[in-house]
C-alpha cells in the first residue's frame, strides 16, 4: 500500500516535470521559433506525460489485480517496476521531440486509448456484476441442493445448519407487489399519458406534466418511509381491519400501492413517448371519417402503440420486482405463499438485504443465498429489460 | 340518411357520452397522481417539520470545584477523568432547584425530575468545561435539551394519556414541563444541531442529528463526480464521436442501456463482492459507496451525455475539420464546450439520483452506527476509506429504531435529502434555460 | 337504402349548390390564413382548389369538415352552410358531420389495421350496419367503388400498410365513401403517389362524380384541368377566381390567375 502511494506521487511528478521540460525543449529544437515545428510545443508536452503516465499506471492496475486475484501483497521491487516504466516512457518520448516529430498524432493516440478504456468499464461493470454473483452462487449451490432453492416452497433460515432456503415464497412475494403495483401505475400512467397527449390544453400541461415527474424524482426510501408510516397503518386501520382481512401495517397491498404510486411518472412518460410517436396522419385519418377522439385513441392510437406500451409496462414490471427500499419498509420480512393482499410477505430483494446485513459469514449458505437470490432477480430483470427495450426499438423503428 | 345536422342523432349522443366518459377517466387519472403527490409531501411535512424544533431548558448549573476538579489545578487530563455520571447530578439538582425556586409542587421522585433533562446534556455540559476549565466553581447558565418526551409533549406527540402508560415518563413531569414553560424557562428553538450532531443511540433520540451522514453523502457525492463525470464523458465522446459501428459497440451500447435497468440493489452485491471481499477496502466507507453509486450513475450520464453531443450540429464539426483541425481537436474543441451545459444538466441529474439511493448502501455495510465524524483522509483508512452513513441510509436507520421519536427525525431527515435534491434540480433546469442553444 | 339516395340524387341537375360559404375569415393565431372567401360548390361536380402553396386552399378545403377543429390556434368566422345548415353551428356535432363530409388526406393514411378493418372502421363507429352481413357488404361496395376490389378480395385480413402507394390511397378513399359521406374532401390526394397510380386515382375521382360532390386541392394544374369541372384559384388567402375549370385554364379574368396559370408565380 505504501509503495503504491509513493509509486503514484513519483509518477505524477515526472509526469508533470515532463509536461514542463518537453515545453520548453520543443522551442528549444526549434531554436524558439515554433513556426519551424511540425507540432506545437503544447503537444509535444501532452504525449510526453502521458508517455510518461499511462505505462507504469495500467501497469498497476493490471499488477494489483493479479495481486489480489493470487492473495500476494504488492511488494516494494515493484515499485521499481512501475517507476522504471515513467522514466523509460519520459525518456523516450523526450529524445522523440524533433522539429518533424508528429506529436499531435502520438498524444491523440493516448488519449484515444484512454476513451476506449472508460468505454469498457460499463462492459466490466456487467461482467463484474456477472461474475460475483456467479462464483457465490456455485459455492451456495456446492453446500445447498439446487432443486431445494428452486422448487422448496419454504424459505426459514437458522442457525443450526437446517436451513429451508426455498425461493417460492420470495418469488411469489415479489410477483405478488409487483401485479398491485402495476394494477395501480398501468390505468393511472396510461391514461394520464393520454389524456395530457391527446387532450390537455397547454396550461394544465405545464402544471400536471412536472408534477409527475416530480414523483419521478422521489428516492424511493421516501416511498418507503411513506408506506411504513402513512399508508400502513392507514389501510390497516381502515381497509384490512373493518373487513377483517388481517391485523398488519405491513403487508403486500401497502408496498404495492407506494409501489404504484412510484410507478405511476415512469409509466406515464414512457407511453407518452409512444403515443406522440404514432403520426399525426394516423389521428387525422380517424377523425375525418367522423369518429370522436376517444373511438380514435381506442381504436386506432393505442393498437398501433400497443407494442410500445407493452414494453413500457415491462420496464415498468422490472422496475417493480427489483425495487427494495418500498418492500423492505412496507411489505415486511415474513415469507409466506397466501393470497391475502392483507397479510405481510416478502420478497427476494429483502431476503437479499436481510441475508446480507450485520453480521455476516460468507463461508455459510444463509448468506450465500442471497447471491443465489440476486443472480435470479438479476436475470428475471435482464430478461425483462432486453424484451422491453427490443420491443420498444422495433416499435420506433416502425414510424422512422 | 339525410338528417339534419342540426339534431343529434341517438347514436352520437350516446358516442359523446362515452367521449365524455373517457375524457373524465384521463383527467382522473391526472388528479389522482397529483393528489397521491400533495399526500406524500404533506405527509413527509407534517411529520417531519417538528424534527426542526427542539425544545431546550435553560438552567443555571453551578459547577462546584469539589466535584469536577478535586485537585483544583484545571489540569485536563485529570479534570477529564470526571465522565459525563459525574455531570448528570449537577443538572438535576439545578432542575430540583429551579422548580422549588418556582414554587412548583411535585411529588416527582428526584430521578424522575432529572429524567426531564436529556441524557445528552450531561456530555454538553461536561464539553463546555473541559473546553473551559474556568468556568468549574462558577454558576452558569446553560441551555440544555429536553428528554425525548417532554420535546414530544410540546410537540403534541406525547400527551397526558400516552404519559400515563409510559415508563420513560408521567403526566406529573408533562405538568412540570408545562410548568416551566408558564416560567419561561422551557423554550423550542430551531434544531441547527439537527445538522451538526451525529447519529445519537436508542435513548437519546432527542440529541441524534444529520452531521455525519451529510458529511458521508458529501464524500461520496465528491467520488461520484470525479469518477462518473470523466468516465461518462470519454466513453460518450468515444461512442459518439469515434467508435466504428461494429459488433463490439453495438454490445457497449445494449450493454449501457441494459445497465440502466438494473436493480440498484444488484450493484449492491456487486460493491460487496468486488470492492469490499475481493478489493478489501474498508466496510462502510464513503470510498465504496460512491464507488458503487458512480457505476450506478455511469449510465444515466453518459446517455444524457450522447444526446448532448448528438445535439451538436455536424457543420460545427465540419467547420472544424475545415479548418485542419484533427478530428479529435474538433471534438474537444468545439463540440464538448457546447455541450457542455447538457452534459452538467445530466450529471446533476445523475448526483441526484445518486444521492438518494439507499438499498446498495445497506449492502456495503453503510448501516452501521458511526458516531465520529469521518476524515476525508486518514493515513490508516485512506482516502473517503473511514467508515460513514449517507442520508437516505440514516433514515432507514432511524426507522429500525423504537422510540417513536426516532420516526419524527426519520421525516425531518427525508426533508433535509429532498431539499438536497431540490436544489440540485433546481441548477440543473437553471442551467439548462440558461444555457439551452436550440439549432 | 343507399342505392335508393343516390338513384334520387341522381335526378337532381348539375347546378344543385351543395356547399356555400359566405364570408369565411381564419385565423391560425396572429396569422390571417383565409380572407373572406365565397365560394358555391355544386352537387355531383368536382371542384379544384389550385393555388401557390401557403395560398390557403388547404385550410379552407379542412374547414368544410371541421378538421380546424384539432388545432388549438386556430379561428374560422363566416358561414359554412351545407345542405343549407350552418356547420359552425353550435348545435352541430362536428362527429356527425364528418361523416357526412368525408376527407381523403395528402399522404395515405390507412390504420395498422387489416384492409377489410380499415374500411369497416367508419361504418362500425357510426353503427351504420346491423349485421356482419351489411358490413361485409359495405365493405365489398366500398373497396369496388375505389377500384380496389379486385386486387384486395383476396387478402381482406392482410394488413393495409401492406399495400402499394397508390393501393393505400384508393383504400383511403374506400374507407371515406364507407361512411355514406354527400362530400368527399381529398387534399392533395395524389402528390404522395406515382404517375401511374395517379392516373388510376384521377380516374376514380371522375368516377366518383356520380354519387357525390368532390372537392380537390391539387398542386398540379394538369390535374385540376383533367378531374375538375370548376376550379377555384387562391392566392395569398384570397379567392381570386372561380369558374368553370375550361374558361379559368384558357380565358382567366384576373391577371394574377392567368400570371399562375402561364407559370409566372407560383
Amino acid at each position: 500500500m505504501q509503495s503504491l502511494t509513493l509509486s503514484f506521487l513519483v509518477i505524477f511528478a515526472l509526469a508533470i516535470v515532463g509536461y514542463v521540460v518537453a515545453r520548453s525543449r520543443a522551442l528549444y529544437v526549434a531554436d524558439g521559433d515554433i513556426r519551424r515545428l511540425v507540432s506545437l510545443p503544447s503537444q509535444h508536452a501532452l504525449n510526453v506525460a502521458m508517455s510518461t503516465a499511462i505505462p507504469p499506471l495500467a501497469a498497476i492496475l493490471i499488477f494489483s489485480l493479479y495481486a489480489r486475484l493470487t492473495d500476494g501483497q504488492v511488494s516494494w521491487l515493484a515499485g521499481f517496476v512501475f517507476i522504471a516504466l515513467a522514466v523509460t516512457g519520459f525518456a523516450l518520448s523526450m529524445i522523440g521531440i524533433k522539429r518533424e516529430t508528429r506529436a499531435r498524432n502520438l498524444a491523440e493516440r493516448w488519449i484515444m486509448g484512454l476513451l476506449i478504456f472508460a468505454s469498457t468499464i460499463a462492459i466490466m461493470t456487467t461482467v463484474g456484476i456477472v461474475f460475483s454473483m456467479l462464483f457465490e452462487t456455485r459455492n451456495f449451490f456446492s453446500q445447498y441442493d439446487w432443486r431445494s432453492f428452486f422448487f422448496s416452497t419454504s424459505w426459514s433460515p437458522n442457525f443450526r445448519g437446517d436451513s429451508a432456503l426455498g425461493i417460492l415464497p420470495l418469488l411469489w412475494g415479489t410477483l405478488y407487489v409487483s401485479l398491485i403495483a402495476l394494477i395501480f401505475a398501468v390505468p393511472i400512467g396510461l391514461f394520464a399519458a393520454i389524456y395530457l397527449s391527446e387532450y390537455a390544453g397547454p396550461r394544465l400541461r405545464s402544471v400536471a406534466k412536472p408534477a409527475i415527474e416530480v414523483l419521478a424524482g422521489i428516492p424511493t426510501i421516501v416511498y418507503g418511509l411513506f408506506a411504513l408510516f402513512i399508508v400502513g397503518p392507514g389501510l390497516r386501520d381502515y381497509f384490512a381491519a373493518p373487513m377483517g382481512l388481517g391485523d398488519s401495517a405491513l403487508s403486500v397491498m401497502t408496498a404495492g400501492l407506494v409501489m404504484g404510486i412510484m410507478l405511476i411518472p415512469f409509466v406515464s412518460s414512457l407511453s407518452d413517448d409512444i403515443i406522440n410517436a404514432v403520426p399525426q396522419a394516423m389521428r387525422d385519418g380517424s377523425l375525418g371519417l367522423g369518429a370522436t377522439r376517444s373511438e380514435t385513441i381506442r381504436q386506432v392510437v393505442i393498437p398501433a402503440a400497443l407494442p410500445g406500451i407493452i414494453g413500457a409496462v415491462l420496464l415498468a414490471a422490472s422496475r417493480a420486482i427489483g425495487e427494495t427500499m418500498i418492500v423492505v419498509l412496507g411489505a415486511g420480512a415474513a415469507a409466506r405463499l397466501s393470497l391475502n393482499p392483507f397479510e405481510a410477505m416478502t420478497t427476494v430483494t429483502v431476503k437479499i438485504v436481510s441475508q446480507l446485513t450485520g453480521d455476516t459469514d460468507f463461508a455459510s449458505p444463509e448468506t450465500l443465498v442471497a447471491f443465489a437470490l440476486g443472480l435470479t432477480l438479476f436475470v428475471i430483470t435482464l430478461g425483462l429489460n432486453v424484451l422491453a427495450l427490443y420491443i420498444v426499438r422495433k416499435y420506433r423503428e416502425q414510424y422512422e | 340518411m339525410t338528417t339534419s345536422l342540426l339534431t343529434a342523432d341517438a347514436r352520437t349522443t350516446k358516442r359523446n357520452k362515452a367521449e365524455a366518459r373517457f375524457k373524465a377517466y384521463g383527467l382522473g387519472a391526472i388528479i389522482l397522481a397529483m393528489v397521491a403527490l400533495v399526500f406524500l409531501l404533506g405527509s413527509v411535512l407534517g411529520n417531519g417539520l417538528s424534527a426542526f424544533q427542539q425544545t431546550y431548558i435553560t438552567l443555571d448549573v453551578t459547577l462546584p470545584e469539589e466535584k469536577l476538579d478535586k485537585s483544583g489545578e484545571r489540569d485536563l487530563a485529570v479534570m477529564s477523568k470526571v465522565t459525563t455520571i459525574g455531570y448528570a447530578p449537577l443538572l438535576r439538582d439545578a432542575l430540583i432547584a429551579a422548580i422549588e425556586a418556582q414554587g412548583i409542587e411535585t411529588t416527582l421522585s428526584k430521578k424522575d425530575i432529572g429524567n426531564l433533562i436529556s441524557k445528552e446534556a450531561a456530555a454538553t455540559v461536561r464539553n463546555r468545561v473541559l473546553a473551559n476549565p474556568d468556568l468549574v466553581g462558577q454558576t452558569v447558565t446553560f441551555d440544555l435539551l429536553a428528554s425525548g418526551r417532554i420535546d414530544g409533549y410540546f410537540k403534541d406527540r406525547v400527551t397526558m394519556e400516552s404519559a400515563a402508560l409510559d415508563s420513560n415518563t408521567s403526566p406529573e413531569a408533562l405538568m412540570i414541563a408545562d410548568a416551566l414553560k408558564d416560567a419561561g424557562m422551557v423554550a423550542t428553538k430551531f434544531n441547527w444541531n439537527f445538522f451538526i450532531w451525529a447519529d445519537a443511540s436508542d435513548q437519546r433520540p432527542e440529541a441524534a442529528g444529520l452531521g455525519v451522514a451529510i458529511l458521508g453523502s458529501l464524500y461520496m457525492m465528491a467520488v461520484v463526480l470525479c469518477l462518473a463525470l470523466p468516465i461518462g464523458v470519454a466513453t460518450s465522446i468515444y461512442l459518439e464521436e469515434f467508435a466504428p459501428k461494429n459488433r463490439w459497440t453495438d454490445v457497449i451500447e445494449v450493454n449501457i442501456s441494459n445497465l440502466a435497468a438494473v436493480p440498484s440493489i444488484v450493484f449492491g452485491i456487486l460493491g460487496l463482492a468486488i470492492f469490499i471481499n475481493f478489493m478489501q477496502f474498508n466496510q462502510s466507507s464513503p470510498l465504496v459507496g460512491g464507488l458503487v453509486l458512480t457505476l450506478m450513475t455511469l449510465p444515466t450520464i453518459i446517455i444524457s451525455t450522447r444526446a448532448a453531443l448528438k445535439s451538436v450540429p455536424p457543420s460545427i464539426r465540419d467547420a472544424a475539420l475545415g479548418v485542419g483541425a484533427s478530428k479529435m481537436q474538433s471534438v474537444f474543441h468545439h463540440v464538448l464546450p457546447l455541450a457542455a451545459p447538457g452534459i452538467l444538466t445530466g450529471t446533476i441529474i445523475g448526483l441526484a439520483q445518486a444521492l438518494g439511493e439507499t438499498a446498495p448502501l445497506l449492502l456495503i455495510g453503510m448501516v452501521a452506527f458511526v458516531r465520529e465524524y469521518p476524515a476525508a483522509f486518514s493515513p490508516d483508512a485512506g482516502l473517503f476509506g473511514e467508515p460513514a452513513v449517507a442520508l437516505p441510509v440514516q433514515v432507514y436507520n432511524w426507522t429500525q429504531r423504537s422510540d417513536p421519536a426516532f420516526f419524527e427525525r426519520a421525516f425531518g431527515a427525508v426533508i433535509t435529502l429532498l431539499v438536497f435534491l431540490l436544489i440540485m434540480n433546481a441548477v440543473a433546469i437553471y442551467l439548462r434555460r440558461r444555457f439551452e442553444r436550440r439549432w | 337504402m343507399e342505392d335508393m339516395y343516390h338513384a334520387d340524387r341522381a335526378t337532381s341537375t348539375m347546378q344543385d349548390i351543395k356547399i356555400s360559404a359566405k364570408n369565411v375569415q381564419v385565423h391560425y393565431g396572429d396569422t390571417h390564413a383565409i380572407k373572406d372567401v365565397n365560394v358555391e360548390i355544386a352537387d355531383k361536380t368536382v371542384t379544384a382548389f389550385i393555388g401557390p402553396s401557403g395560398c390557403g386552399k388547404s385550410t379552407f378545403l379542412r374547414c368544410i369538415n371541421r378538421m380546424n377543429d384539432t388545432i388549438d390556434i386556430c379561428r374560422v368566422a363566416g358561414d359554412i352552410l351545407i345542405d343549407g345548415e350552418d356547420i359552425y353551428d353550435p348545435k352541430v356535432d362536428p362527429v356527425q358531420l364528418r361523416a357526412k363530409v368525408g376527407m381523403v388526406f395528402q399522404k395515405p393514411n390507412p390504420f395498422p389495421k387489416s384492409i377489410y378493418d380499415n374500411v369497416a372502421y367508419g361504418p362500425k363507429i357510426h353503427g351504420l350496419a346491423r349485421n356482419k352481413a351489411e358490413l361485409d357488404e359495405i365493405v365489398e361496395k366500398s373497396l369496388r367503388k375505389a377500384a380496389l376490389w379486385n386486387e384486395a378480395k383476396d387478402r381482406l385480413d392482410a394488413p393495409g400498410t401492406g399495400l402499394s402507394g397508390g393501393q393505400q390511397q384508393r383504400l383511403c378513399i374506400a374507407r371515406a365513401i364507407a361512411t355514406a359521406p354527400e362530400v368527399l374532401l381529398m387534399d392533395e390526394p395524389c402528390s404522395a403517389l406515382d404517375p401511374i397510380a395517379t392516373a388510376q386515382v384521377e380516374e376514380l375521382i371522375d368516377e366518383l362524380r356520380q354519387s357525390y360532390s368532390v372537392v380537390i386541392v391539387t398542386h398540379s394544374m394538369q390535374q385540376a384541368a383533367r378531374v375538375s369541372q370548376k376550379t377555384a384559384f387562391f392566392h395569398l388567402g384570397n379567392l381570386v377566381e372561380y369558374d368553370d375549370t375550361d374558361k379559368i385554364f384558357t380565358n382567366p379574368e384576373d391577371s394574377r390567375t392567368e400570371s399562375y396559370i402561364s407559370g409566372r408565380i407560383g
